[in-house]
């Protein structure tokens, strides 16, 4: 039987090979929208890991004009101290640049031992992060107060650093740096993961450093956790506060909420765009394979006229057709695959292999259903050709 | 002749409707898709408000500083722009402005976000700005450093309130610090990043002083306006020779990388010097491109060998009567142009509904893509291009066809 559907098709294989192209591409089409997608999804379907709504983003410049460093401290925690005795403020901290949702990323590379880990996110945060942010720690503990006085180089890192550093094993203790390093740092704490770059993309490795009194200067934001509720009318008195202690800066109080809004569009923008496109792509190429099928089996009446009247069955006039349409999706499929194949193989763009199977997996499944659709309709109609009007026509 | 072959292409077009609504479909589609991409590049690159004189313009917008492990790339400081551009012959005026940075004021309750920018006086004199009301920051005014602002219109609106009332002489608050109103311009949309602000400020309040940072970077970029078109390329040959006699600031750096480039350049500088801008964006237009079109050309080939291949009698007959196989070729590639022209059409006005919406939806604010000859002429390529792509191989696997064969179908 199949032996048989191939022949069929090798004969008019001029005419086959462009549907087959045809389908080709479409799937190369449909996989890429299928992995981008589900890529998004598994993101998505991941916890933030903090919360994020109430939290306010304060971002100052450095403009005292003192020089004394001892100062300089004093007037930062002063402020801090101030903006926490504020009624509607629930905790508050200073925060390096790469705040989440913020277009700012400092990163750098760990070489532990030989195993490099390249793209991890540097924070500088201080002992009121972890509870400004509402994040969890998985296991250890955060930074306190005592730990600004010590000279011991401790460090915490992020879930997804833990297990590429160290896998399963228990990190709290162990130390990571290359044998030359002069300093070597000790895990304190690990905190669980946070998507600092939206819904939709993953959460990076991240080394979360303790801030020392000299970085006040460079640092550039204040999170701020204020309780619900809290209006227009405060984040004003917040501002002149800033203000008043920052002469002469440029002072801007941003809502992380609205932040995660402005910087998920970064994402589904194009997830967006890309599947109009694909939409459109498809319809057109499903209206072709249509049309091209539909007007294939007209002319073959003849043939089907013939095969009827020895007693073939509608079913099985229909079922070769349709039969006849699968199997050039299968070739196309099987040069398809073989492209598609190569991104997990190759690891291209860094995506975790699940995901170009799943994409390819769904992107199979709705090829078979396109051409399936497309074909159920001429073949059925071939099924009910009488086959006295079509050998008369012959 | 030409008007035979019309005839027939209408007849043709007539007689098989769903094939016809197919070629239609992918066409309109694909060029809609087109038409709308290329509006949209073209209000973002070649909309020259305020900057009128791109021909006689140059844009200083980076400088790049590069070692054998770190590279420092951005903007420039003022100390820079000040010191060396004012020591060049050619440029008639240069034009300084820092990038927008953005700030919060409180009206009423309000919360109100501000993009602001500050000025030099010749800024005013190099660009066109539309006023509605008032007039440019004048050049005393910067040398006194008063603090007068120039407006957007979308933040006259947002600060002073809708009722149409003058702005002009009342005050506005940004970073604590009070500026008169002087002149309210046409808003920029935010893709046009190196001109847009809501509010423009003399570059003499910058809060802190202007060239106590002796650096290269900073947050400030410069147009250079020539008295000439033909002078622009001398001008840029003197900032390039500028370039490599600069000191380098440090150990970790051994090179010192900026141009003056036209606004397109200047627009799409990856801010990598390694690997241009325009190659960038040009690579990835062309395969977002190639991608829309591939597929609905492919489509049209296959349909219209199906279609072609109906009419093998007629071609039959044609040829048994001498015509040409040029001659056959040349009717189908002119069918099936008009049928391409007839999806031109269509897909000209659905591309007008489509911006219509995407106008009105409000996206990106004041950018309105509109359907200008540059756009048509665009479409009118790419339906010969797409009109040939899909009818030539078609016409000539026909014209290959045995007359016997032909005339037996």
């Amino acid at each position: 039987m199949f032996r048989h559907l191939f022949k069929m098709i090798w004969n008019k294989k001029k005419q086959n090979s462009l549907l087959i192209v045809e389908i080709l591409l479409s799937f190369l089409v449909i996989f890429a929208v299928f992995t981008f997608a589900i890529n998004s999804y598994n993101n998505y379907a991941k916890p933030m890991g903090f919360n994020y709504k109430q939290v306010w983003a304060i971002s100052y410049n450095h403009t005292l004009e003192t020089k004394n460093s001892d100062s300089v401290v004093l007037v930062y925690e002063n402020l801090l101290r101030n903006i926490k005795s504020m009624p509607q403020v629930v905790d508050a901290g200073y925060a390096s640049g790469n705040i989440p949702f913020a277009n700012n990323h400092m990163s750098t590379g760990i070489d532990n031992n030989g195993h490099k880990v390249d793209n991890v996110n540097n924070f500088f945060m201080d002992e009121n992060y972890i509870n400004v942010m509402g994040a969890k720690m998985i296991a250890g503990r955060w930074y306190n107060k005592a730990d600004g006085g010590s000279k011991a180089n401790i460090i915490v890192i992020n879930r997804k650093l833990k297990e590429e550093l160290f896998g399963n094993t228990d990190a709290i203790g162990r130390t990571f740096g290359n044998n030359d390093d002069k300093n070597k740092r000790k895990v304190i704490g690990v905190i669980d993961d946070i998507k600092t770059d939206g819904d939709y993309q993953q959460a990076p490795y991240g080394l979360y450093n303790r801030h020392d009194t000299a970085a006040y200067k460079w640092m550039g934001k204040i999170l701020v956790k204020v309780s619900p509720g809290t209006d227009a009318a405060f984040e004003a008195k917040l501002y002149k506060l800033m203000a008043n202690t920052f002469k002469n800066s440029n002072i801007e109080i941003e809502h992380l909420d609205n932040k995660l809004t402005a910087y998920n569009k970064i994402t589904l923008v194009p997830l967006i765009i890309l599947s109009i496109v694909a939409a459109f792509l498809i319809i057109n190429v499903a209206l072709g394979i249509f049309g091209v099928l539909w007007y294939n089996i007209n002319k073959r009446r003849g043939e089907i006229g013939l095969r009827r009247a020895i007693g073939a069955p509608g079913s099985s006039v229909s079922g070769q057709l349709v039969g006849e349409a699968l199997i050039l999706a299968t070739l196309s499929l099987i040069i398809g695959a073989f492209f598609a194949v190569q991104f997990p193989l190759l690891n291209v763009f860094d995506l975790p292999a699940v995901v170009y199977l799943g994409a390819m997996l769904l992107a199979v499944i709705f090829i078979y259903l396109l051409v399936l659709v497309c074909s159920l309709y001429p073949g059925k109609q071939a099924a009910a050709i009488y086959p006295a009007v079509a050998l008369h026509e012959e | 002749m030409l008007k035979n072959y019309f005839k027939i292409a209408i007849a043709v077009l007539k007689r098989r409707k769903f094939f016809t609504f197919i070629s239609l479909f992918g066409i309109s589609f694909t060029l809609t898709i087109l038409l709308v991409l290329t509006a949209f590049i073209d209000k973002v690159v070649n909309d020259n408000y305020p900057d009128k004189k791109r021909d006689r313009s140059l844009y200083i917008n980076k400088i790049e500083l590069r070692g054998k492990e770190s590279m420092n790339s951005g903007p420039l400081s003022y100390y820079f722009l000040d010191h060396y551009l004012g020591k060049m012959k050619t440029p008639e005026k240069v034009a300084i402005s820092s990038g927008f940075n953005s700030t919060n004021t409180y009206v009423n309750n309000r919360k109100v976000v501000i993009n602001y920018k500050y000025t030099n006086a010749d800024f005013w004199e190099v660009l066109d700005y539309d006023f509605i009301e008032g007039k440019a920051i004048s050049r005393q005014q910067v040398t006194n450093g008063e603090r007068v602002t120039v407006i957007s219109e979308d933040m006259k609106k947002e600060y002073f309130g809708d009722d149409g009332a003058s702005a002009i002489g009342k005050y506005i608050e940004a970073d604590n610090v009070k500026y008169r109103v002087c002149g309210v311009v046409k808003s920029l949309p935010i893709t046009s990043y190196l001109l847009y602000a809501d509010i423009y400020l003399p570059i003499t309040t910058y809060k802190t002083k202007l060239d106590a940072d002796k650096g290269y970077m900073g947050n400030f970029t410069a147009i250079l306006l020539a008295k000439t078109p033909a002078d622009v390329a001398k001008m840029k040959i003197e900032y390039e020779a500028i370039i490599p006699k600069l000191p380098v600031p440090g150990k970790e750096w051994d090179h010192i990388y900026s141009h003056a480039d036209s606004y397109l350049e200047g627009y799409v500088r990856s801010g990598n010097e390694q690997r241009s801008g325009m190659t960038y964006a040009l690579t990835a237009i062309t395969l977002f491109a190639l991608f829309v079109m591939l597929l609905p050309t492919l489509n049209l080939v296959n349909v219209n060998i199906t279609r072609i291949m109906e009419r093998s009698s007629e071609i039959g007959v044609r040829k048994a009567f001498g015509a040409s196989s040029k001659t056959l070729v040349y009717q189908f590639i002119v069918e099936n142009l008009i049928l391409t022209f007839l999806g031109g059409i269509i897909g000209i006005v659905l591309s007008v509904v489509v911006m219509y919406f995407i106008n009105s939806a409000k996206f990106i604010a004041n950018l309105n893509l509109s359907l200008n000859f540059t756009v048509l002429g665009y479409a009118i390529v790419t339906c010969v291009f797409f009109g040939l792509l899909s009818g030539v191989y078609p016409a000539w696997r026909m014209s290959k066809l045995n007359i016997v064969a032909a005339l037996k179908a």
